[in-house]
């Protein structure tokens, strides 16, 4: 299948002081495909994200967004193309309204107040705030909190959106829910990243994993040949996902990433 | 199991709260009772009163947040409701989600920040050195005495969040999600910490959303929902009921897999409930396949 | 770390004496000029503090503080030399512009009041570590509340500038203008503004929480993991101080001046 790069990433370099790097050279570019992004804390992921944002620059290497140098943009300009949802959503609330949060972002990047409107409803849909429009976000819990927060993110209608750590104090239902608005902007031809820690979640959603590890790339393929690979796995500090983990106790040679998976091959296997 | 609660450690009776701008029960009626080192998994959806009851252990609900509330809670005989909470923290100690909010504020090291509760509660300085020696020791941070507690990973202020606690030598801990920000290596860490500390014999009360850990490490698990005590049973029992759906609760990826093949532990007759059971029960029957 | 206290441990002489020693000097430095009317004394201890700053070998941290002050000293020397009423006596002239004696005078003595008060409370922050200070006047009966909001301010606030700078970044990623003219930093003011009021309050709340099970409010005698900070020698310093102080008064009561 081809894959139509979005961004490509070219012997990127960062650090704050000098003779400290935090990223050492990174090649690589993202598609379409849902990417997550793992690694221990201070691997450089959010430094990473950052970069993409335009919040730092590099201090060497460029990053092409669409074939353009990403520098050439201000953080303002670049806005309008690559999304992010912040990790804490009390880092960007601050209307009293649910609806109008969400639209903040849509009116600043330029859209009319009919379409900022149109779209941040259909953003409060997907997350399955219909009908809390007029709530004041500081009346929901965290979590819904934070969908209110992706929400405002997916109605400014962006070609990438990336997410940090978009499962922290979510329960069941509320990963559900973030699967599924996963899926929906793949299917939408939006291309999703996020940095996570949750790799059962990871196994479950994301179609390419990237291994972060002190400042550089330590693995990057399908889920499967990175979750496979217990050793790198542990090098980095990470571990595999359950189902994977217990697929390889049992000998397999196959790799699974989801129950379903696992169950439809040991039926195949019973007759 | 059956049990005298008239010994337990702690007995809930008919526990009720609300906090003072809701107009519904936080907690609606709840009454367990949990023998002394036991480890303790607390389970449910979101605002199922999981944080409200681990508060209420430790004193915080009413004596902190203030409402309206019934029933009551015993720790070896003694109301936790009339005990001031100064003096509660040396039997109860409760660590948060968020590590960097626990953090004084007020000391330069992470010798000193453990300190901290020790100096308020009036310890003598030969007695505190030791305790502190040992309760870094245990959380495996005496490498990182002399830094700044803002200057350590979300893992390691964790851990010294929970030594903090260690120190003051409590006998029951209460940990509401500690792990949920931290890597998978920093919350492997802090669970075989935890564990050690039940080992001890301290008493362990865990939130978490992560049932595979929940049903490895909890010797009983208590199961909310809307503030209801709905199931106070093994991981095994717990995760054995057919309606945790209902209650928004993810059942661990080995029990999925074995109640989709129908395969129950012969033994317990409940499905596996961590990796090993379901390995020891698929491997069983890949062999006789 | 990024600390806002500007302590540095050098294994002085005065690193090892105790806080109210220092706080002691600031006292005399202060009131001793103003009791013996001369402003002489002030440039006496301006001297002591310079030494004790240089044997403390601090002095070069002062230099920042001075600088700041310095600019601000320059002006008053300017305008007063040049315009305070009263002016009569030329001194010099720059150009077209005179400076008259008169309002020269009035600024040196600014200058060395101003100059007085700075270095005597270098000497004090520049040699003793905060949580040192609160300490021993915790231990003098001093509500350990009121210490603990002093010193956590030191901590507190770098903290504040981060999650500051995280609500910037969140708010620019949403096409917020946060650079150019002042409307568009007005403008920006509310989105950052209200982000941060929020955090700090949900902030410290699980804060107070978490100080509160480590027995913050307990009413028994508190004890201290650090020895109090003091040594030999403090004794003898703070009652030669004072000694000074009494001296002083008398000497200006018995009116030999």
């Amino acid at each position: 299948m081809e894959q139509k790069n979005i961004l490509e990433i070219k012997d990127l370099h960062f650090s704050y002081n000098k003779g400290d790097e935090i990223l050492k050279g990174l090649n690589f570019s993202l598609d379409d495909r849902t990417t997550a992004i793992i690694g221990q804390n201070g691997a450089g992921k959010t430094t990473f994200v950052k970069l993409l944002k335009g919040l730092l620059r590099p201090t060497c290497g460029s990053i092409l967004f669409e074939g353009k140098d990403i520098s050439t943009m201000t953080v303002a300009q670049l806005a309008r193309h690559i999304g992010m949802v912040f990790q804490n959503p009390n880092d960007q609330i601050f209307k009293n309204r649910v609806l109008d949060e969400v639209m903040y972002g849509p009116l600043k990047i330029g859209m009319s107040e009919t379409v900022a409107k149109e779209k941040s409803m259909a953003a409060l849909e997907l997350v399955g705030l219909s009908g809390f429009e007029d709530k004041n976000p500081y009346d929901l819990g965290l979590s819904s909190r934070k969908l209110v927060a992706i929400a405002s993110i997916i109605a400014m209608d962006t070609k990438v959106i990336i997410f940090d750590e978009p499962t922290i104090a979510q329960d069941f239902y509320g990963k559900e829910r973030i699967k599924s608005v996963i899926r929906k902007l793949r299917s939408e031809g939006v291309t999703v990243i996020t940095i996570i820690h949750d790799m059962d979640f990871v196994a479950d959603v994301f179609e390419r994993v990237i291994v972060f590890a002190k400042g550089g790339v330590l693995l990057d393929g399908s889920a499967k040949d990175v979750f496979a690979d217990e050793a790198i796995l542990k090098e980095a500090y990470l571990e595999q996902p359950n189902v994977t983990k217990l697929c390889q106790n049992l000998g397999y040679e196959e790799v699974f990433l989801n129950t379903d998976e696992f169950v439809t091959y040991w039926r195949k296997k019973t007759g | 199991m059956a049990m005298s609660t008239e010994h337990s450690k702690i007995i809930v009776e008919n526990l009720k709260y609300k906090y003072l701008a809701t107009d519904f029960l936080a907690l609606d009626g709840i009454s367990f009772s949990v023998e002394q080192g036991e480890f303790i998994g607390i389970i449910g959806k979101n605002e199922s009163g999981k944080s409200t009851l681990c508060q209420a252990i430790a004193g915080l609900v009413p004596n902190f947040h203030k409402g309206a509330y019934g029933g009551r809670i015993l720790i070896d005989g003694l109301e936790v409701k009339n005990v001031e909470l100064s003096e509660l923290c040396k039997k109860v100690g409760i660590v948060f989600q968020n590590p960097f909010n626990q953090v004084t504020g007020s000391k330069l090291t992470v010798y000193e920040e453990i300190a901290f509760g020790l100096e308020n509660t009036g310890i003598e300085k030969q007695e505190m050195i030791r305790r502190i020696d040992d309760a870094m020791e245990l959380l495996d941070i005496a490498k990182y005495k002399d830094r700044n507690p803002f200057d350590l990973s979300g893992g390691q202020m964790q851990r010294m969040a929970i030594a903090s606690i260690i120190a003051m030598q409590p006998e029951v801990i209460v940990l509401d999600e500690p792990t949920s920000q931290l890597d998978p290596q920093g919350r492997e860490e802090v669970y075989q910490a935890v564990q050690k500390l039940s080992k001890k014999g301290i008493t362990i009360f865990m939130v978490e959303h992560n049932m595979e850990k929940i049903a490895s490490y909890s010797d009983r698990v208590l199961l909310l929902d809307g503030g209801r005590l709905i199931d106070f049973d093994t991981p095994q029992r717990i995760f054995s009921r057919e309606d945790l759906d209902t209650y928004g609760v993810e059942v661990p990826a080995f029990t999925r897999i074995c109640k989709e093949l129908n395969l129950k532990n012969p033994g317990t007759g409940c499905y596996p409930v961590t990796l090993e059971e379901a390995y020891d029960l698929l491997s069983k029957e890949k062999r006789e396949m | 770390m990024k600390s806002i206290s500007l302590y540095e441990e050098k294994g002085s002489l005065l690193n090892k004496l105790a806080p109210e020693s220092k706080i002691l000097y600031i006292i005399i430095a202060l009131l001793l000029p103003v009791i013996m009317g001369s402003r002489w004394v002030s440039i006496g201890f301006i001297a002591v503090s310079f030494f004790l700053l240089l044997i403390s070998k601090v002095l070069r941290k002062t230099v920042p503080i001075l600088s700041i002050s310095g600019f601000v000293l320059l002006t008053v020397v300017i305008i007063q030399g040049i315009f305070r009423a009263g002016n009569v006596t030329p001194v010099f002239a720059v150009g077209p512009v005179s400076f008259y004696k008169e309002g020269l005078m009035f600024a040196f003595e600014i200058v060395v009041n101003v100059l007085n008060i700075l270095l005597s409370f270098c000497v004090l922050i520049l040699t003793a570590k905060p949580s040192d200070i609160v300490e021993n006047f915790v231990r003098k009966g001093f509500s350990p509340r009121f210490g603990y909001v002093f010193i956590s301010v030191f901590q507190i606030v770098p903290q504040m500038t981060e999650t500051m700078s995280t609500i910037t970044d969140a708010q620019r990623s949403r096409g917020m203008e946060t650079e150019g003219n002042l409307l568009v930093r007005i403008k920006a003011f509310g989105p950052l503004i209200s982000p941060v009021v929020m955090s700090s309050l949900i902030n410290t709340r699980e804060r107070a929480l978490a100080l509160e099970v480590r027995g913050f409010n307990a009413r028994n005698k508190k004890t201290f993991l650090n020895d109090e900070k003091k040594c030999g020698a403090d004794k003898y310093i703070q009652l030669g101080m004072l000694a000074m102080l009494i001296a002083g008064i008398v000497w200006r009561v018995a009116g030999w001046r």
